[in-house]
């Protein structure tokens, strides 16, 4: 007998279980869809400002940046992203000075590490959120970072406010 | 009783004008080919546009029971995505296999479309829309539908892939013990009904559908009518033959092209299959809802074309299988043969008895409220 | 820990006993079985888990670390060293008898380091080729491109295993076949929709049944360990965010902390904090898409959607605190690298309440489906003494009745500080690992609680030196990833780069189990226990 009622038991348990689940998909077919549309949600769409993408170099209105070209971000990169050109100027006074030729990143790969940034000694390198970077060619991932006709921004202006306080000092 | 009142837009019409308009002017020899050549057109058609419709509304119902949009990209909400798969799967190459018999490679998706075919011809769509209307409709079509398992094992076994023939034998197994299930629901119907054929059987249902007629011992073979049906179609949870997370797509993982494209088409066509003949069996099929006395009520609903009632019925019952496909998951063949054999089955016996019983002694709803149903 | 001492002197008397990190036994290589057999069979305090195994190219000597701990505590570790100067033909004894889990840790080391270990049933390579020249991890590897070309060519899988069994005293080299003759033998993976990640079974049927299961790894090998002996200690940190990608924070949480022992920093209290709380955002992360896999796996595409729903906004949470989503880099040596954002606590505090919300919607719509539970329970029954010796630790391990969370036996960050529930369950099965997750996700929601009100002010960073240099030395590190315990080792030489890295992963040990508990089960259970393992594919092909 009790087999029996095991066998019936099982079925009506079995029944209301699966009745119940489908009581949970009923009430999600009415709850509000979750999908994003994109790219039709571009002007509402917020991407955290931290969000790592694009490496930039900050350039003030004067067309300055903070780089100067010590290589440290270089050196520091895992996997060889980063290739600093300086080159040697002869400053007013008659003293050779190293500045920045070329800063070049290249984006296809990066590993968004930043350990550039948070090692950077003069603030000078920022990720920016903008997260469209499809392009479709390989060479065009290979960026410069410095503006053409830039120069260092002299020591007396303060840096952009650091995002990052914590700053470890290089391994050079 | 005959329908005596107007109805602006059945389809009845349009075919007996053009079968008089026909008859007029030529020999009956020609008027029938005429006839049999449209017949089959406008069936091969349905065929298609019905499955377009099923897919698109099988992948929105879907999405939203997974709080996603669906597709909404191709045309306004996505309604021409399954137009533009279509197009795609015409276009993609139909791939040989090394090593695979070719022959009935070709044959398989063959087989089985045309065995869903053969059965979508007998089901009647509305009123005088059914292209054979047998005495023995009902035998028709679960001897004809079960053709479709032969395609199967032969997919499997051509293919030259072990998933693939592993696919094609859970089929075999699980489509040959639902078939018994699903064929005793619908013999206890038979019973009930004192009829094979789809049209007296519908029209016996004016007033009370058969689900309701025979009270418990219906309502059981419906649900296991319905249980049965949907693992027959291969779908969630019975699934097993293409388990996706198992055997990647079972046995049409070779297939491309059009001869995936006819197993694609087979798979919804007989779930709208086994839903039609739910409805048709047990729902009333395209007899509108009617009320004893109410005459005016009946005749609002004798306005709805036949048609109309026919699809909307069978559409219920088919998103009552995308709901059930999409809440749980898949069994394993050692279960599922399991709920046929130890449940399904033995319920089923004892529910023809059962439906004997009543009708014998006379304890169907008609038979008890002669004026009321 | 003294009687221990004595017991090894009285086996071994020649044993050389340090204290280092850990307790340190240098013996030869014919006493290291022995020693790890009676270590193992001590009644007082039986150390039956092997926790690493690590293959070393010490120079001028190759040879392995063990470290053993007991099951019932594992905060006690003895670390058994042996080696043999032989270069050419390197052998020494397989511990596989006493630990399964030795098995393809052994495998790893031949292919790597080119030691071949006697009695080890089946001495192919694991993660290489069989006709790969050379060995990579030994510091005089060839690292000529010309050695081993890529090849184009499609080439058989040769199951046959080789391997040295020590009969009466003398070593015979035998081969032994994988499969039998008319074993049908499908191919499950590397590409297939259920093995999580490139990971190819051999597996053999009789009909729907599993007879045998033979693993194959490697597809995906980095060879992290090796590129980071190139790399400075801040730098290689982000290696460890792609190892099991899923508990990216925490297994960064291990090396930090495993070179923050090592060199002695500080970590400030604030930083403490955040790494915790993060830390169980990133094992829900994890635990929902374990869950949402598993009901995908058993073919309820409809619960995985809802699961990946939820862990998204975990993932929001993440992108807004560190920039990223799946690799966050937020843990940096003495800290974190971001403080958290002005609404980090109203967000947290806002998907407790939702998730907690979802974890009872997960229960009506999946917990209690009579088809999913037809489907886990009694499905893969692992019992707590394979448990043991195949060292399947995390959900899984403790599914079996092992308790084996780190965070209970050797609490780190503020886990001694917090007041959670170890979920354990005896049954051993699908369903008893299925549970322990959603369970786990409850206790991580606990421990958020707990801490969110009461991050302190203060820094989010030690003060580190210029250059990181850690002491001479060899330094362990253990936490509890997501699917269980992850090691760090590091031996140093004094350098900025370390000579060794080893990590443990949890999955390698998961995946090990596979052919034990498939065995005799459906071809659909296998997916299912798979999905009920939850292994991650780059966590074993590191």
């Amino acid at each position: 007998m009790s087999s029996v009622l095991k066998y019936f038991s099982g079925l009506f348990t079995g029944i209301r279980s699966l009745l119940t689940g489908m009581g949970e998909t009923w009430k999600e077919l009415w709850t509000k869809k979750v999908t994003q549309q994109y790219p039709e949600n571009r002007d509402t769409l917020v991407i955290s400002d931290r969000f790592r993408c694009e490496l930039t170099m900050p350039h003030d209105e004067n067309n300055e940046h903070a780089c100067t070209a010590c290589g440290i971000c270089q050196i520091n990169c895992p996997n060889g992203t980063i290739v600093v050109t300086p080159k040697m100027i002869e400053t007013e006074d008659g003293k050779q000075k190293k500045i920045l030729d070329t800063h070049k990143w290249d984006l296809g790969m990066c590993t968004f590490c930043n350990l550039c940034v948070i090692t950077c000694p003069s603030n000078a390198l920022k990720f920016e959120n903008t997260f469209e970077n499809a392009v479709f060619n390989r060479e065009k991932l290979k960026q410069q970072l410095n503006h053409e006709g830039s120069k260092m921004r002299e020591k007396k202006k303060e840096p952009v406010a650091p995002k990052v306080e914590e700053k470890e000092t290089p391994n050079a | 009783m005959i329908l005596n009142y107007s109805q602006p837009l059945e389809i009845t019409n349009l075919t007996s004008w053009l079968d008089t308009t026909l008859r007029s002017s030529m020999s009956e020899f020609w008027v029938l080919l005429i006839e049999f050549v449209l017949v089959g057109v406008v069936l091969l058609a349905a065929y298609a546009v019905i499955a377009l419709i099923l897919i698109y509304a099988e992948r929105k119902i879907t999405a939203f029971f997974q709080a996603r949009y669906g597709p909404n990209r191709v045309g306004k909400w996505g309604l021409l995505q399954s137009v533009a798969d279509m197009i795609k799967i015409l276009l993609k190459e139909i791939i040989k296999i090394n090593r695979s018999d070719r022959f009935l490679f070709f044959a398989a998706p063959v087989f089985m479309i045309v065995a869903s075919m053969l059965t979508f011809g007998a089901i009647p769509f509305g009123k005088g829309l059914n292209a054979i209307d047998f005495n023995i409709g009902v035998l028709y079509v679960t001897a004809v539908s079960s053709l479709g398992i032969i395609g199967v094992l032969l997919a499997g076994w051509s293919s030259n892939n072990k998933y693939s023939m592993i696919g094609a034998m859970r089929s075999g197994a699980q489509f040959v013990s639902y078939e018994l299930s699903a064929g005793f629901a619908l013999m206890t119907i038979v019973v009930l009904a004192g009829t094979m054929q789809f049209s007296t059987m519908i029209e016996g249902q004016r007033y009370c559908w058969n689900l309701f007629n025979g009270h418990i011992s219906s309502m059981i073979a419906f649900i296991i009518y319905l249980i049965s049906g949907h693992a027959e179609t291969n779908r969630g949870p019975f699934d097993l033959p293409e388990a996706e997370s198992e055997l990647t797509a079972g046995y049409h993982t070779e297939y491309s092209g059009l001869q995936f494209g006819f197993y694609y088409l087979a798979e919804y066509l007989n779930m709208f299959i086994i839903a039609s003949i739910a409805t048709t069996v047990f729902l009333g099929g395209y007899m509108p809802i009617q009320v004893h006395g109410w005459d005016a009520f009946n005749g609002i609903m004798a306005m709805i074309p036949t048609y109309v009632w026919f699809f909307g019925k069978t559409a219920v019952l088919i998103f009552l299988s995308l709901w059930v496909r999409w809440s749980f998951p898949r069994l394993r063949i050692d279960q599922l043969l399991n709920l046929e054999w130890k449940y399904l089955l033995p319920i089923n016996l004892v529910n023809i008895v059962l439906m004997v019983i009543l009708v014998l002694t006379g304890l169907t709803l008609t038979d008890l409220f002669p004026g009321l149903f | 820990m003294e009687k221990i001492k004595e017991l090894i002197l009285t086996t071994v008397p020649e044993a050389v006993i340090e204290q280092k990190q850990k307790l340190t036994v240098t013996v030869t290589y014919d006493k290291l079985h022995l020693l790890a057999k009676t270590l193992k069979e001590n009644a007082a305090l039986p150390f039956d888990t092997l926790v690493f195994l690590i293959g070393m190219d010490r120079g001028e000597e190759l040879g392995v670390n063990y470290l053993l701990s007991p099951s019932s505590d594992l905060s006690k570790e003895i670390v058994l060293k042996t080696g043999t100067t032989d270069r050419e033909n390197p052998l020494l004894y397989s511990v596989t008898d006493l630990f399964e889990t030795a098995h393809y840790n052994e495998r790893e080391v031949f292919a790597l380091f080119g030691i071949r270990f006697i009695n080890n049933p089946d001495m192919r390579k694991f993660f290489l080729n069989g006709d790969w020249v050379g060995y990579p991890f030994r510091k005089d590897y060839d690292t000529n491109p010309e050695l081993n070309p890529l090849s184009i060519e499609s080439k058989d899988i040769i199951d046959i295993a080789p391997r040295i069994m020590e009969v009466d005293g003398k070593l015979v080299e035998e081969e032994v076949n994988i499969f039998g003759e008319d074993d049908y033998i499908i191919n499950i993976g590397p590409q297939h929709p259920a093995t999580h990640g490139v990971m190819h079974f051999r597996t053999s049927l009789d009909g729907e049944i599993v007879k045998k299961i033979d693993i194959h790894s490697g597809y995906i090998h980095r060879g992290i360990e090796k590129l980071s002996e190139a790399l400075t200690y801040p730098q290689i940190l982000h290696f460890t965010d792609r190892l099991d990608y899923l508990s990216a924070n925490i297994n960064r949480h291990g090396l930090c902390m495993c070179v923050e022992k090592a060199t002695e920093i500080e970590v400030p209290e604030r930083a403490q904090y955040i790494r915790t709380i993060m830390d169980e955002l990133n094992r829900m992360d994890s635990h929902l898409l374990a869950w949402a896999c598993q009901t995908n796996d058993l073919g309820a595409t409809t619960a995985f959607i809802y699961g990946m729903r939820e862990r998204e906004i975990i993932l929001d949470i993440f992108e807004k605190t560190c920039g990223g989503r799946l690799i966050i880099n937020q843990n940096v040596i003495g800290g974190v690298m971001f403080d958290i954002y002005a609404d980090f606590q109203k967000d947290v505090k806002a998907f407790i309440i939702y998730m907690r919300d979802k974890l009872k919607e997960y229960d009506r719509f999946f917990s209690h489906n009579v088809i999913a539970l037809g489907r886990m329970i009694g499905i893969g029954n692992l019992s707590k003494e394979d448990t043991i010796s195949y060292a399947v630790t995390g959900p899984a391990g403790r599914g079996s009745g092992w308790s084996c969370d780190i965070r209970k036996h050797i609490p780190y960050a503020l886990y001694d500080k917090v007041d959670f529930k170890e979920v354990i369950r005896t049954e051993g099965d699908s369903y008893a690992r299925y549970l322990n997750r959603l369970d786990e996700i409850e206790q991580s929601l606990h421990i958020i609680e707990q801490l969110i009100d009461n991050i302190p002010e203060g820094d989010i960073c030690a003060k580190t030196k210029a250059i990181i240099r850690l002491p001479e030395g060899e330094f362990y590190s253990r936490v509890e990833a997501c699917r269980g315990e992850f090691g760090v080792f590091i031996e140093s030489r004094g350098d900025k780069f370390p000579y060794r890295l080893k990590f443990r992963s949890p999955s390698m040990a998961l995946v090990s189990a596979m052919p034990l508990i498939c065995k005799n089960e459906k071809l659909s259970d296998f997916i299912g226990i798979g999905g009920s393992m939850d292994y991650v594919i780059p966590d074993i092909d590191r």
